[in-house]
Formats: structure tokens, C-alpha cells, sequence
């Protein structure tokens, strides 16, 4: 670990202000599981540490017109255990308890997930796929900024230097939704995914056929990608083996997957294909 | 305490400064701008180790080929160029990064083919062995070739119906014990003291004492997991310099991605070539086998040399030929690896088995039961094979995982289920070199209570327990009145190491012969201060009594007393020596014990995505005598779990600059509990009589049986059989895919 200066703000607006007076060389951290790793590895050298973990107001799930409102330091693990998330949206629950090992979860906030940027977790896809919408301030005021502009490519985000996530919001489903998130990884459960599948779906009661689908892939990619030819294939009919199938193979061939430790560019797609498959039977048996 | 927790007065901070090319000679070092930073106490560099005369810059038991600090060359990424001693650890990073080093970056070779090929570049282009077995072959990176031969091999493979001949290979790993490596050193005018967490205490001693020409005392802590990656050192010579180098106490302890660069399991590949009957009676094998060692041949050489004894596996076979290279890359050097290549010769020679029974369409476990060695059978060294059981073990393995559930019958999801079986045989080192006796001292003290000592460290593995155990059985008090004194070379009698299966029997022994003796002196003494003859007289544990209704005793408080405030015994285990067959021809003993066991694995296997769950281990060995029947259950529970993961994941990767790139756990999958298969484990008790109690060696047992059996149930379940480690979903899924399974 490089030497840096340490300061804990106790306003959002402060934060706002240090992080722009200090450029590229202030670093925002919340739960810091991530990124304490990278400071010790002095792969990040900032002269200024900006701790976000005392800004009031931002910890917590809270229901919100539509929806749930989720303030950025709200421990992931306090996603995977709110009640209301687990009710209403428990694709989001579902992949909360997916991310990481326990003690992670304790510490890693919800805000830190999404900022950091990271293509192989599974917060991310699970938001994208409930079309939730980031809330950013910064020194203008607070901008609204929808999951599918949010992630600009690998640890790259919509937020700027200056600027502070302050809560997501997330729309609650409409009736008839079902979500699943399922994850592959090689060795324990708790190891970064191969690739992760975040799918949500309504069913049309009446016609039995699906009215929406947002299938979210992860780890394939330098950000959560929706699967926007299997979403396609899907919409609107009613589902079969035959059609699910058919979405998966369309879903492997969007991908984008490099080579790396977790698996060649051949098995991930393989992966997605296998992970499609039983993220859809599972969120329509549940919209069901 | 371990390591990491404990403080000198006056103590400094080291950190390596690691070489970022796998091949390069060195140009120059300027380390004046570290040597400025406020807070740093020295650099140590070739340049100081060189001008100090009192010092032999290289070390190594085997070759005397690792410079303390890189001289003419680095030979793999992260071998050491420089460190920094400082007031903290921060300061001595920062520093780090103000040593200008120019390289002049040389061709590397990454892998065994590479070194091997004509006209490779050296790794080291000067040999220094010192073991006498050595046997380099100049001009080239195999720094080891040796054979071992029994009878024909031309003549079994005439009378042989069927030869079958298949390659394997297995990766390069990393043990990933709890606690990473670490050293302290302090150097005074009259002696080196060092505080580390290795497991030959006795052996760097003396290695520390050559080096520095001054008396060298190691003093080991309870250390937290060694698996061999401690067997040998790397880090106390760096260290004992830098110390030297900063008139003051130095602490180095290294990262996890630096422990990865320090010691690692060695890469292996082989051929074997099987020649058998029609009816499956093995005639001849020629099992070739090459060992990555690194790039220093600390103790890699013999270590490969070593598993010559084991590689044609716990069967009688009359015509032998083993062949053994042990080759320098540019990787990381290799260190003892739980086992040892024994575990990837089992790998090859069982799952060959598996084919030849598969396509003689002879039933595995048959094929096993009439080719194992039997008690009384005379192992490929020469040894007459004693306490074997070998088909015991495969019998209770086979009869513990229950009846055959056949592959599709039990499939749902997309998963098929198989079944498969492992046998092996391991050796332990003899003779112990270079120190051939082992020994322990137990000791009455003047509170009544014994003291054992013994130079064998407690790595988690249970030493204590054994020691205490057995120094109270052999005295003949309860355990409560004894005490374990362990690992301090100033205070403890002298033992070759903590490594390959060893400390039960050697240790175990020498306790044993310690308490033996103290007992008849205590006997002795007893019998003078209550005038009673020997045999009349019964230990407990407040002192001597005369037997029957008298009363009549004398506490071991008056017996110390009586002998002068206390009352040593010391015991020895020695080994070696040679076995003269029935013809008078000599054989140096190859192995003190062999131990004999067999692994069975029931798996899983998606057809989706190539995962393998292995469902249950069932594990047994001839164990001669469960000292501590928990622990050693807990000793082969440990193993297999050891061995699940290379078995499935685990494993090395360096990219195309020869640069590692599974630096951390994140990138380096290690089993957990979602690993975990259900186990049955059996422990076989007949006697080995050398051992203490007839107790054998089993530390290592448990894992070297784990890949074979697992490939093996792969192979039941999809017909496709698997020749290298690890198998990950990939290799599964692809391996399938290419057959067609």
C-alpha cells in the first residue's frame, strides 16, 4: 500500500467536493473489499482516500412508488436477508446471495458492486435485468442514469470522478414476473462466475405466452449484456423446449466472452447456453 | 504464536524485491535512491553479499545452486534481486521501487519439452550438485537422469499378449497452506538465531552454519501447514543476510502471490508402457517419467530421484524399467509436495490399469487383486515387503462405497454417475540424510512431570499428541504427565525433518526407545530407595509403588531428587543399512517402511457443462497401529481433500512472457466445503514391526490415490478416459465432445 491521506465525510455534498477537487487522485471507497485488495497491490495509488461509509441516508431498502429504492451502502448482504427484497424482488435477493462468500457480503455495499464496475459479479445483471435506474450526484445535483447506460465497458462506469451514487431504484415487477439468477463457477460456489444469467419474465395469464423478457448475461463480456436476440425469439410466444433452446443458442452466439483462467471463449459460450436454459425454466416456472 | 505474531526488540522489516522477466542477466543494480529514503536501514544486494567474505553466497542440500540474492542472472519471475530492510514494511516497499536494475532479458524455457529440446538454453549453465546419487547430464537442463531396473524389461515385453502404452501429464500447483512463508533472523558476534516456520529445523541449521561460517540456532513455532512447501528453505539464508547486513533483528514475511513464486508442486509428465498376459498377470512395465524442478534443484532432484522407488506401483511385476529426469525451467523452483510424483504416478499407472482391464473386458478391481504385492513379496528395490495388505485395502474400499449404482440408472438433470478405484504404495526417506539417526529425550523433571523432546514440528498435524502418547505408554504414566518440548535446535535432539510420512515412525520410535529407557531407570531407582526387587514394583502416575496392599511408594518429585533434581533419557531411531537376499546379494534398504493403501470415488459428472461432484471418498491404509485413531482418520480425510483439488482445478498458469498469472486466490480455486465429498475412511491395523507399537507412516497416504480414482470414476461414468490433471469442466466437456461420449 501506497501512503495516502484519509478523510470521512459526513455529507454527500462533501464527498462530492473532495472527489472533484481531487481528480484522478482521490479514490471514493464504501465497503472496500475490492478495492483495499488493489490499494494494498498499490495498484491504485491515491494520495486521497475518500471513506463513503459515513454518509447518512444512504444505507437501506425502502419502497418507493413503483419499486424499491436501495441506498448505494446498503451491505449486499442486507439484500440477500431485506424481507420487502425477497418478496417483490427476489431475482435481486437471489443474486445478492450469490455474490462472494458471507464475509464479503458483510462488508461490500450494493453502490460499490455497481461503481467498481466489475464484469464477473452478479449484482449487476440482476439490476439490468429489473431495469433499474442509477442515481448520481455531483456538484450540478443528482442525474438519473438507467443500468443499461451505466456500465460503459470493464471497471468503467456513467459516474464521474466527481460524482457520488447515491441510491438505485429498482420498478417492482408486474404481475405475472418471475426472476432467477444462476451463476457457474469452477470450484466453489463463492468463486468469481465463468459466466452468471440473470433472467426475468412475465407471463401473459390469459395467453400463457411471454409478454416480457430481459435476460441479463454476466462475465461474457466487458459488461452485463441484455440478450437482446434470445429476448427477441421469446417475446411474445409461448414458451417451449424447443423455444427456450432456441433463445440459449441465440443468447451464446451474443456473447462476447474473452479467453482468461475461467475459461476459453468455446466453454463460456457453452456455459451461457446451459445458464440461459435454466435461468428461463426457472423464472417462468416461478412467474407461474 | 505463529510467526507473523511475533515482535523482536529492535526488529526491521524486509521486502524482495522479485525479478519481473522468468530469464535475464543482470546488467546493473543502483540502489542508491533506496538507500536514501528516510527510514530504510540497508539493501542488500549481490554486490554486499559478494564483499563479504565470511559468506557462500549459494545454498541447497542437493545442488548448491540458489544465490541467496540473484548474482549473474534471475532464472524465473520472482526469484529474488534485492531487499529492503526498513523501520516498517511500507517504507521498505516504497524503496522497492527506487532500485534501477537493468536486465538484459534472455530466451526462456517454461516447460519440460522446451528444456529438454536440442539446443535449449540453459538454465544454469554451471552444475553444483552435491549429493553423491546425482547424476547431470552436461550441456543440457536435465540436472537428474537415473534408472532403476529388475530383470528384463525386452524379455516381459516378448512374453507379454497385450502392451499397452499411454502419456499423461499434471501441472504445476502450489501447496496454499493457511499460513504464507516467513522468517526472522537476528545475527549476533556469536550466533545466528532464526525463528521460522520450516519443517527441517535441523537440517537448515547446518546448511546456515556452512553458509555464514558461525553457529547457526533455529527455533520453529507451531507452523501453520507446511505440506512440503516448508520441507526446504529459500527465505532464512536471504533473511540471516539481511540481518547481518542491518546489524538488527529482520522480519520477511511474504504475500500469498510471493509464496506462490517461492515453492511450488513440481510439473510432471511420463510414459508407461504395460506389457500383460491375456488373463491381466502384469509382465513388464517401463514407466518414464520427467520432473519440472525449476529453477533451482533444491531439493527437486532427489525428490524425483526418490519416487524411482514407487513409480511401477504396489504390484509384482518381474520385468522393470524406470526411467527419471529431473529438468531446470524457468519456473519457480519445486518443492515437496504432499506425496510427492508418487501421486501422479498413481495417476498414470492406475488409469492405465483401468483401460487394460476395460479393453481385456476384465473386471478392475480383479485385475488389481491378482497383481498387488502380498506380504513377503520382494519390492522392485530389492526390500522384502513386510505388514503389506494392500488387497485388504482395496477390499474394504470397494466394500465401504456398497453395491454398484450403474451410470444412466441413477442419472437426472443431465448427469451420469461412476465409480473408481486406486491403489499405491509410498516410501519414506532413507536413509535420512544428513542426519541418520533421529533422536528424542524424555526427561523426569523436578515437578514429577516428563518432558519429550523432539525435533519434529507441529505443523497441525498432530506430533504432540503422537509424542506424548507414546513417551507415556513407554514410561508407563497417564498422558497428563507429560509435556512436549518441540523445535528449537538449542534445546531439542537433532531429526532430519518433518516430511514423507516420517514422524510417527521416527519420531515415534525414538520417544519410544527414550521412554523405555527411563522407565527401567526409574524401575531402578525405585527399587534402591524401597528395597524391593523390579518386578515387584508398578508405575502411576504420582510415582512408584510396591504392588499388593503395603502402601509403600515413592513419588517421582523424591526420585528426581534422589537422581539429582532430574532424570534424561535419550532414544534413537536409526535407519538404513542394506537387505541381503536369499542369493547374498546386497541391497541398500530403500525404504524404511512402505505404506500401502487404496482410495475408492464415486462422482458425478454433467453432461451440461462438464462439472465433476465427487459424491463420496472412501479411503483405507495399513496404518501397522493408529497411534491417535481420530487423528489419523483426520490424516487421510486431510489428504484426499489435499489431492481433490489439483484433482479438479487447481493449477499454475504463466503466460506467454513467462509471467505467473494466478497471483492470488481468486484466480487459484482451492477445495472448500462445497468440495467436500462424503467419506469413508477405514484404518487397517497390522502390525509393521520396526514401528513403534507396529504403527507405520500414513501422513501422505491419504491423497496420492485421489486423481487415479477419481479419472478412473470418470471414465465409468462416460467411457472417456482422462490423461491429464486437472479436470475441469472444460476438459471434461471437451473431452466428451471430442469422443463422441
Amino acid at each position: 500500500m501506497t501512503r495516502f491521506d484519509y478523510v470521512r465525510p459526513s455529507t454527500v455534498a462533501e464527498a462530492v467536493g473532495l472527489l472533484e477537487a481531487h481528480g484522478d487522485d482521490a479514490l471514493a471507497i464504501a465497503g472496500g473489499t475490492a478495492t483495499v485488495l488493489l490499494l494494498q497491490k498499490r495498484m491504485l495509488r491515491p494520495e486521497l482516500v475518500v471513506d463513503l461509509g459515513g454518509l447518512p441516508g444512504l444505507t437501506g431498502v425502502e419502497q418507493n412508488g413503483g419499486g424499491l429504492r436501495i441506498g448505494a451502502l446498503t451491505p449486499i448482504r442486507a439484500i440477500e436477508r431485506d424481507a420487502i427484497v425477497r418478496g417483490t424482488h427476489h431475482l435481486l435477493a437471489e443474486a445478492a446471495s450469490q455474490v462472494a462468500g458471507v464475509r464479503v457480503r458483510n462488508a461490500a455495499t450494493v453502490g460499490g458492486s455497481v461503481c467498481f464496475g466489475e464484469p464477473q459479479t452478479d449484482l449487476p445483471p440482476a439490476l439490468l435485468a429489473m431495469n433499474a435506474t442509477a442515481t448520481i450526484a455531483g456538484s450540478q445535483g443528482s442525474r438519473d442514469v438507467p443500468l443499461e447506460e451505466f456500465f460503459l465497458g470493464p471497471y468503467e462506469t456513467a459516474r464521474e470522478q466527481g460524482e457520488v451514487l447515491t441510491h438505485l431504484s429498482v420498478p417492482t415487477p408486474v404481475p405475472g414476473s418471475g426472476g432467477c439468477h444462476v451463476k457457474f463457477t469452477m470450484g466453489s460456489p463463492e468463486n468469481k462466475p465463468v459466466a452468471n444469467v440473470s433472467a426475468l419474465v412475465t407471463v401473459d395469464a390469459s395467453t400463457r405466452a411471454l409478454a416480457d423478457v430481459r435476460i441479463v448475461m454476466g462475465a461474457v463480456g466487458g459488461v452485463p449484456m441484455l440478450a437482446h436476440k434470445a429476448n427477441d425469439t421469446l417475446k411474445g410466444e409461448r414458451p417451449s423446449d424447443a423455444l427456450i433452446a432456441q433463445a440459449a443458442v441465440r443468447a451464446s452466439e451474443e456473447a462476447d466472452p474473452v479467453e482468461d483462467l475461467r475459461g476459453s471463449v468455446w466453454y463460456k459460450r457453452r456455459i451461457i447456453k446451459v445458464l440461459v436454459e435454466r435461468a428461463l425454466r426457472c423464472a417462468i416456472e416461478r412467474a407461474n | 504464536m505463529y510467526l507473523a505474531d511475533m515482535d523482536m526488540p529492535g526488529m526491521a522489516h524486509a521486502k524482495v524485491l522479485r525479478s519481473p522477466f522468468p530469464h535475464a542477466r543482470i546488467v546493473s543494480i543502483d540502489a542508491s535512491a533506496a538507500r536514501a529514503l528516510p527510514g530504510v536501514v540497508c539493501v542488500l544486494t549481490r554486490d554486499e553479499v559478494l564483499a563479504d567474505s565470511t559468506i557462500d553466497p549459494y545454498y541447497g542440500y542437493v545442488y548448491r545452486d540458489v544465490p541467496i540474492v540473484a548474482i549473474d542472472k534471475v532464472r524465473h519471475e520472482g526469484d529474488i534481486v534485492a531487499v529492503v530492510v526498513a523501520e516498517d514494511e511500507e517504507t521498505a516497499e516504497d524503496a522497492l521501487e527506487l532500485i534501477d536494475v537493468e536486465y538484459d532479458e534472455l530466451a526462456s524455457v517454461m516447460d519440460i519439452d522446451a528444456a529438454m529440446a536440442k539446443g535449449a538454453i540453459q538454465v544454469h549453465e554451471v552444475f553444483k550438485p552435491i549429493a553423491p546419487e546425482l547424476r547431470p547430464v552436461e550441456g543440457t537442463n536435465i540436472c537428474h537422469h537415473s534408472t532403476l531396473a529388475k530383470g528384463d524389461i525386452e524379455q516381459g515385453f516378448r512374453e507379454a499378449d497385450h502392451i499397452f502404452e499411454d502419456s499423461y501429464s499434471a501441472p504445476a500447483v502450489q501447496h496454499c497452506a493457511l499460513e504464507l512463508h516467513g522468517c526472522i533472523a537476528s545475527v549476533g558476534d556469536d550466533e545466528i538465531t532464526v525463528w521460522t516456520n520450516c519443517q527441517s529445523p535441523f537440517p537448515l541449521r547446518g546448511e546456515l552454519q556452512r553458509m555464514f561460517n558461525k553457529p547457526a540456532r533455529v527455533i520453529v513455532p507451531y507452523v501453520g501447514g507446511g505440506f512440503g512447501s516448508k520441507s526446504r528453505d529459500r527465505l532464512e539464508a536471504v533473511v540471516v543476510a539481511a540481518a547481518k547486513l542491518a546489524g538488527r533483528p529482520v522480519r520477511l514475511l511474504l504475500t500469498q502471490e510471493e509464496t506462490f513464486q517461492t515453492f511450488i508442486r513440481p510439473a510432471l509428465t511420463c510414459t508407461v508402457r504395460t506389457g500383460v498376459k491375456s488373463d491381466g498377470t502384469i509382465v513388464a512395465r517401463h514407466h518414464r517419467f520427467a520432473v519440472d524442478v525449476g529453477a533451482y534443484s533444491i531439493s527437486g532432484a532427489r525428490s524425483a530421484n526418490n519416487t524411482l522407488k514407487v513409480a511401477t506401483g504396489p504390484y509384482r511385476i518381474p520385468h522393470v524399467l524406470v526411467e527419471c529426469d529431473a529438468v531446470y525451467t524457468n519456473k519457480p523452483p519445486s518443492a515437496p509436495y504432499r506425496g510427492l510424483p508418487t501421486t501422479q504416478h498413481t495417476m498414470a499407472y492406475e488409469t492405465q490399469l483401468d483401460r487394460i482391464a476395460n479393453e481385456l473386458g476384465l473386471d478392475p478391481i480383479e485385475l488389481r487383486m491378482k497383481n498387488l504385492l502380498v506380504e513377503g513379496d520382494v519390492h522392485v528395490t530389492g526390500d522384502l515387503l513386510r505388514s503389506v495388505h494392500a488387497k485388504d485395502c482395496l477390499e474394504k474400499v470397494s466394500s465401504s462405497l456398497g453395491p454398484q449404482l450403474k451410470g444412466e440408472a441413477v442419472a437426472s438433470n443431465g448427469t451420469i454417475r461412476g465409480r473408481g478405484f486406486s491403489c499405491s504404495i509410498k516410501y519414506t526417506i532413507t536413509p535420512s540424510e544428513p542426519t541418520l539417526a533421529t533422536e528424542a529425550g524424555v526427561e523426569l523433571q523436578e515437578d514429577g512431570l516428563f518432558e519429550i523432546r523432539i525435533g519434529t514440528v507441529n505443523m497441525g498435524q498432530g506430533v504432540d499428541t503422537m509424542a506424548a502418547a507414546i513417551g507415556a505408554e513407554a514410561v508407563g504414566v497417564p498422558i497428563e504427565s507429560v509435556r512436549i518440548l518441540h523445535s528449537d535446535t538449542a534445546l531439542v535432539p537433532q531429526d532430519h525433518g518433518t516430511t514423507a510420512s516420517r514422524a510417527t515412525f521416527h519420531t515415534g520410535n525414538a520417544v519410544l526407545d527414550a521412554g523405555t529407557k527411563l522407565r527401567a531407570e526409574l524401575l531402578s531407582t525405585a527399587s534402591d530407595l524401597l528395597e524391593e526387587d523390579e518386578v515387584r514394583l508398578e508405575l502411576s502416575a504420582a510415582g512408584v509403588a510396591v504392588a499388593g496392599s503395603s502402601g509403600r511408594s515413592v513419588s517421582f518429585v523424591d526420585i528426581a531428587r534422589h537422581r539429582g533434581g532430574s532424570l534424561l533419557a535419550k532414544g534413537e531411531c536409526w535407519v538404513g543399512g542394506v537387505y541381503t537376499d536369499e542369493s547374498g546379494k546386497e541391497y541398500p534398504i530403500a525404504s524404511t517402511f512402505w505404506t500401502f493403501g487404496s482410495v475408492g470415488a464415486e462422482v458425478e459428472v454433467s453432461r451440461e457443462t462438464g462439472e465433476i461432484r465427487v459424491l463420496r471418498i472412501a479411503a483405507a491404509a495399513n496404518v501397522g497401529k493408529a497411534v491417535n485413531p481420530e487423528q489419523t482418520k483426520a490424516q487421510l480425510e486431510g489428504g484426499v481433500t489435499f489431492d481433490l483439488g489439483p484433482s479438479l482445478f487447481e493449477r499454475l498458469v504463466w503466460g506467454d512472457g513467462g509471467q505467473l498469472m494466478t497471483t492470488t486466490l481468486m484466480d487459484y480455486p482451492l477445495p472448500t466445503l462445497h468440495t467436500m465429498p462424503e467419506f469413508h475412511v477405514d484404518l487397517l491395523e497390522f502390525p509393521y514391526d520396526q514401528g513403534p507399537y507396529g504403527a507405520n507412516g500414513v501422513g501422505e497416504m491419504g491423497g496420492v490415490m485421489v486423481p487415479a480414482a477419481i479419472i478412473n470414476a470418470v471414465y465409468d461414468a462416460t467411457g472417456v478416459l482422462f490423461h491429464e490433471v486437472p479436470l475441469t469442466p472444460e476438459t471434461v466437456l471437451a473431452g466428451l465432445e471430442a469422443t463422441g461420449a
